[in-house]
């Protein structure tokens, strides 16, 4: 039951609830204030406080491997049974000695097999989604891409070690590597094919995994370009192929750009598929792209119980300069992927404009 | 006799010399030539039964209330409706006396011949050079250094050039709506078209902007051949040499323009262009 609060009203029980409410006012417009601030602050808050946990939990391990550690390959635990060993003030297992090179390039080079396929596949299908197939087929065609974005990637990972790797290492990869000619980047193409756990695999499942995201991501893009330029190309007598390369995909290139580093950033990090397709295998570079391999998040997630073993701590340490690597890879991309998008801006209309 | 021998012969000469060198002598004195044309969207008739030439090297107007079928037909004429869903078409179109939709007419070169200017500027996201050239790069008409000599012809040509010169590699975007039109007619122009068809060309634009246009657009014919659909009154009469007014699908009168406009023989016709039916 309400009460009236008119001005003219003067009963008590009638100006109480004015006040009140004004006071309610000013305090919820406190709270917003507040609220927007934290808000504001807290993915900063949030970035700086992981990265120092994980800086002060890797300084043993920095201290002891120093910039080593992101050239050098041995993986070696030591024995974490046996003596120990003072190294720059770092108490750490007989023996014990870590480099990250192998995996630090496995991390690069499953991302960037993963974007080059995942880049046209995306964009093809973000076009067909949006300009090719009829409404009644590309609505539920789109609504399932969402869905693909949503497996968990442990599953990916299954089917990527039972049935896409057997299948490839069988049926796929022995065509191309006897075929390829000896020749630089082609190269690492020939030789053995290993059983279908190793780079390409990992690379290929990555990038499936990354597709979902940017193509969602690019349809949404392609839909918000206005028809008036593409109508200009097309009457100008372009194809429709001219008229994606030059109109469509430039209308939203920083989208595009942002959208891929979106799936690169997945690409990256991404832990559990990669550690059940690469092989897992520590300390040695793939000789060819189907050799076995691993990333650096696999190596966390599949040596962390091992590592846990190291009474000195130095093998956790390890892992936590490991994950320091590649949170630093990831700020990084992220950078250059600014300043891409930047220069690429500089042609795009603003979005919705024509 | 001997006089009048001469004066005979002389225009004859001067009528041969220039049938020489007149790219259109020998063709159709009707670039475009529509037939019996009736456009239908899925079961509504959006055109019915329009039968039309457009003489070479003039300006036509097409006017008429919203709803009328002006720009669908407009759009017809280089097939830009032929992907549009339920679109169909009865009769013919003739360009050069030829179907545009014959099997031997190539789409991408019949929409070179036939080139478009739209009610809005809608430059390409690239600079304003390769905006002007995007057209002759994509029919492979010049390349590497002459596309220099392209853009900065057909810069000047529709007046821009001193305005853009020292930013042709900047974007598009940032000039006013006027130069992004004059810019759109000027990629339009670089294809080498014969006909234009300007769908309110400068509805978007202010009065300044539209008259520099509308003085462009006299400067285009004989060369070119012109179908403009405008909603203002006013330009159809500025510019245009002959005025068609379709009425709910219908082409309810043709004529030259001051006829059409001062004597209306159709009452629907007299009432529109006395601003009596918008």
């Amino acid at each position: 039951m309400t009460v009236p609060s008119t001005p003219r009203s003067t009963t008590p029980v009638a100006r109480a609830p004015r006040v009140t409410g004004a006071r309610r006012h000013r305090r919820e417009d406190r709270a917003w204030r507040i609220g927007g601030r934290l808000a504001t602050i807290l993915p900063v808050v949030g970035f700086a406080f992981v990265m120092i946990v994980l800086a002060v939990k890797a300084w043993p391990a920095f201290r002891v491997s120093g910039l080593g550690f992101i050239t050098h390959s041995a993986w070696q635990p030591g024995n974490t049974y046996g003596g120990t060993q003072r190294v720059h003030g770092v108490l750490i297992p007989q023996g014990a000695t870590y480099g990250a090179w192998p995996m630090l390039l496995g991390t690069l080079q499953t991302s960037a097999i993963a974007l080059l396929v995942a880049l046209p596949i995306s964009i093809g299908t973000a076009f067909a989604l949006t300009e090719r197939l009829p409404k009644w087929l590309s609505a539920p065609l789109g609504f399932f891409v969402e869905i693909l974005a949503g497996v968990p990637s442990v599953i990916i990972g299954l089917w990527g070690v039972l049935v896409l790797g057997p299948f490839l290492s069988r049926d796929v990869y022995p065509i191309v590597a006897n075929h390829l000619p000896n020749v630089p980047v082609l190269r690492y193409f020939r030789g053995s094919v290993g059983y279908g756990e190793g780079l390409l695999t990992s690379g290929l499942v990555l990038g499936l995994m990354i597709v979902p995201v940017i193509a969602s991501t690019t349809r949404d893009l392609f839909l918000q370009v206005p028809p008036l330029p593409k109508e200009g190309a097309l009457a100008l007598g372009m194809t429709d192929a001219e008229v994606a390369r030059r109109v469509t995909i430039p209308w939203v290139r920083s989208g595009i750009i942002g959208a891929t580093v979106l799936g690169l950033g997945r690409a990256l990090g991404e832990t559990i598929a990669v550690a059940m397709v690469s092989g897992s295998v520590l300390g040695t570079v793939a000789p060819n792209v189907y050799g076995t391999m691993t990333t650096i998040a696999a190596t966390i997630v599949t040596q962390l119980d091992s590592a846990a073993t190291d009474g000195t701590g130095f093998a956790v340490a390890t892992l936590a300069e490991a994950g320091l690597v590649l949170a630093i890879i990831s700020v990084v991309v992220n950078l250059l992927a600014r300043t891409i998008v930047r220069r690429a801006g500089r042609m795009a209309a603003p979005v919705g404009r024509a | 006799m001997d006089e009048v021998t001469r004066q005979k012969a002389t225009p004859n000469e001067v009528d041969r010399a220039l049938a020489h060198l007149d790219p259109d002598a020998g063709r159709p004195s009707n670039v475009v030539d529509v037939r019996n044309l009736s456009l239908h969207f899925g079961a509504k008739t959006v055109i019915s039964d329009v039968t039309i030439p457009f003489e070479r090297g003039t300006i036509t107007a097409l006017i008429g209330p919203t709803g009328s079928g002006k720009s669908t037909f407009l759009r017809t004429l280089n097939r830009m409706n032929d992907r549009v869903v339920g679109f169909r078409h009865e009769g013919e179109v003739l360009l050069d006396d030829e179907s545009i939709w014959s099997s031997s007419q190539d789409l991408l070169t019949l929409r070179r011949r036939v080139g478009m200017l739209f009610q809005r500027p809608n430059p390409f996201p690239m600079s304003i050079k390769d905006n002007v050239v995007a057209g002759v790069k994509a029919h492979g008409i010049a390349k590497g250094r002459e596309l220099d000599v392209v853009a900065e012809t057909r810069l000047r040509e529709v007046g821009l050039w001193n305005a853009v010169k020292d930013r042709l590699n900047d974007s598009p975007y940032r000039l006013s709506g006027g130069q992004q039109q004059l810019l759109c007619l000027a990629r339009a122009l670089a294809v080498g078209p014969e006909v234009l068809l300007l769908d309110e060309p400068t509805s978007a634009l202010d009065p300044l902007s539209t008259e520099a246009v509308e003085n462009l657009l006299r400067t285009l014919v004989p060369a070119l051949t012109l179908i403009v659909v405008t909603h203002n009154l006013g330009q159809a009469r500025r510019i245009s040499d002959r005025t068609m007014f379709f009425y709910e699908g219908r082409l309810v009168e043709h004529g030259p323009t001051p006829a059409l406009f001062e004597s209306p023989r159709d009452p629907d016709t007299a009432r529109y262009v006395n601003g009596l039916m918008g």
